[in-house]
């Protein structure tokens, strides 16, 4: 393909990306800087490390509108009038779909046996499953895990960087977007379809994947938006537990103490140090 | 963005976890294996108390709160909840925090058990912590197949047939480092008071009830 192609393609691909992030820098809002004097509030700040909340606070606004106005409808309607069947069917063909993106961070991630399983998996789904529209490498014991460039950049050392915010793509920070960047470079079903003129084959795609994962996480969403005092905040905590649980494929969260409870000054853990100190 | 902590889970998780009337059996062979009887309990013991659909609305309420109360360390979790809050806190505001934490809990949670489809609980593995903790992991098989278990891991303090839940994380999610950075959210956001947060929780919980 011609270099011209290739950096129109990149172009295309990161030019929202890169109006998001600077929009961010455009509401140049910054979280209130805590008592310099006050060791508590200073690490606290450090652990929260969402140093433009109130630019975040204004994009996840503009997020949450968009999501009643556009994406939850689209969601609710998806749910109601496509049978459940045909749902799996364009869930599991959307996860095939990804499978070369899968394999690509695998790979670079040394995890071999998980390359081994998302190949064999993308080899009987898009056979036996009918160009991935059913899972029959699921029973056979090889089942579908995710894989993404954030993920891969963190398994080689990177630290998330403070929380953003992206119009529209959500909660991510430094390390996340540019994994999702990457991502979306590498994908050759991206590449295919710019290089034949179907770009909308990828916005198509893109579009699915969104209606689909709010579709799937719909009752939680909106229970956790009642429920919670703070939606914007839990949504924080919740993307960071998340993704630091992805990273470690879900392995073992409790050999380590459970994330976050070892930040948490008074867990019962640390009580007994702090009633001594406090009584000192 | 993925966050598949479905609320139905995490009720399904939570009264599992309640029935901890412990059928454990004769002198206990090990640490894990107590826990992990205590979840069992537990969890046989939610779905028969909570989920008949028998049970009228304030009636399941009940039960969950007393459920919630002998078997999950409420105490400790709110204090934790709160974080370095809690000392700051008056010892009216401690008092009256505990209160609306557990009104909270219930509000939030009870009414998930009303929806019960099925769901089964099946322990993966434990592991004792020391003489006085363990975690149990779990996956919560949601009904018709077809969908990942969901992974929920049980944390817990104690020992013999005297065990409480200290925390529930479901899919890598904690839901006192949730609730704590919600909580702490709050009091920043009113200046640093925890008077702030007990008004909101007030607020809170009253609209959670009233949507039944």
């Amino acid at each position: 393909m011609s270099s011209k192609k290739t950096a129109l393609f990149g172009l295309a691909v990161l030019r929202p990306v890169a109006l998001s992030i600077l929009s961010l820098f455009l509401v140049s809002a910054c979280a209130t800087a805590p008592d310099p004097t006050d060791p508590e509030a200073v690490s606290e700040y450090r652990q929260i490390n969402d140093p433009a909340e109130p630019a975040n606070r204004a994009i996840f606004a503009v997020n949450e509108v968009v999501d009643m106005v556009v994406l939850k409808p689209a969601a609710g309607m998806y749910r109601d009038l496509v049978p459940p069947p045909v749902r799996d069917g364009i869930h599991n063909a959307l996860n095939n779909l990804r499978s070369p993106v899968v394999l690509f961070n695998d790979l670079l991630q040394g995890e071999f046996e998980r390359a081994g399983t998302t190949i064999v998996r993308f080899v009987i789904n898009s056979t036996i499953g009918v160009l991935g529209l059913g899972d029959p490498a699921s029973s056979l014991g090889f089942e579908y895990h995710n894989e993404d460039f954030g993920q891969t950049l963190a398994a080689w050392g990177l630290e998330e960087g403070p929380y953003i915010m992206l119009p529209i793509l959500g909660p991510s920070n430094p390390r996340d977007t540019v994994g999702m960047v990457v991502d979306l470079l590498v994908d050759p079903f991206n590449w295919w379809a710019h290089n034949t003129d179907r770009d909308y084959v990828t916005y198509t795609r893109a579009g699915l994947r969104a209606v689909d994962e709010r579709a799937r996480n719909y009752e939680a969403l909106e229970d956790l938006k009642r429920s919670s005092l703070d939606y914007y905040a839990t949504i924080r905590s919740l993307y960071r537990q998340r993704r630091t649980d992805e990273i470690r494929n879900g392995d073992d969260s409790a050999v380590s103490p459970a994330p976050g409870l070892s930040t948490v000054p008074d867990g019962p853990r640390v009580r007994k140090t702090e009633e001594v100190s406090l009584s000192q | 963005m993925k966050i598949s902590i479905t609320r139905n889970v995490a009720a399904t998780a939570a009264f599992l976890f309640l029935s901890a009337v412990a059928l454990a059996g004769p002198a206990s062979a090990s640490q894990s294996d107590d826990a992990e009887a205590f979840i069992n309990g537990l969890a046989d013991k939610a779905i028969e108390a909570l989920t008949t659909s028998d049970v009228g609305e304030a009636e399941r309420v009940k039960r969950f709160r007393q459920m919630f109360r002998e078997n999950f360390a409420v105490e400790d979790i709110g204090k934790r909840v709160l974080g370095r809050y809690w000392r700051r806190a008056s010892d009216d505001e401690q008092k009256q925090y505990l209160q609306l934490f557990e009104d909270y809990i219930t509000a939030s949670y009870a009414k998930q058990f009303a929806s019960y489809t099925g769901e089964e609980l099946v322990i993966t593995k434990t592991l004792a912590e020391g003489e006085t903790g363990a975690t149990v992991f779990s996956e919560i098989k949601l009904p018709g197949g077809g969908q990942k278990p969901v992974r929920v891991d049980w944390r817990l303090e104690g020992s013999g047939k005297q065990f409480k839940i200290i925390d529930l994380v479901i899919e890598g999610v904690s839901m006192s480092t949730t609730l704590n950075s919600d909580f702490g959210s709050i009091i920043r956001n009113s200046g640093g008071k925890v008077s702030g947060l007990l008004k909101v929780l007030e607020e809170k919980t009253a609209s959670l009830k009233n949507v039944n």
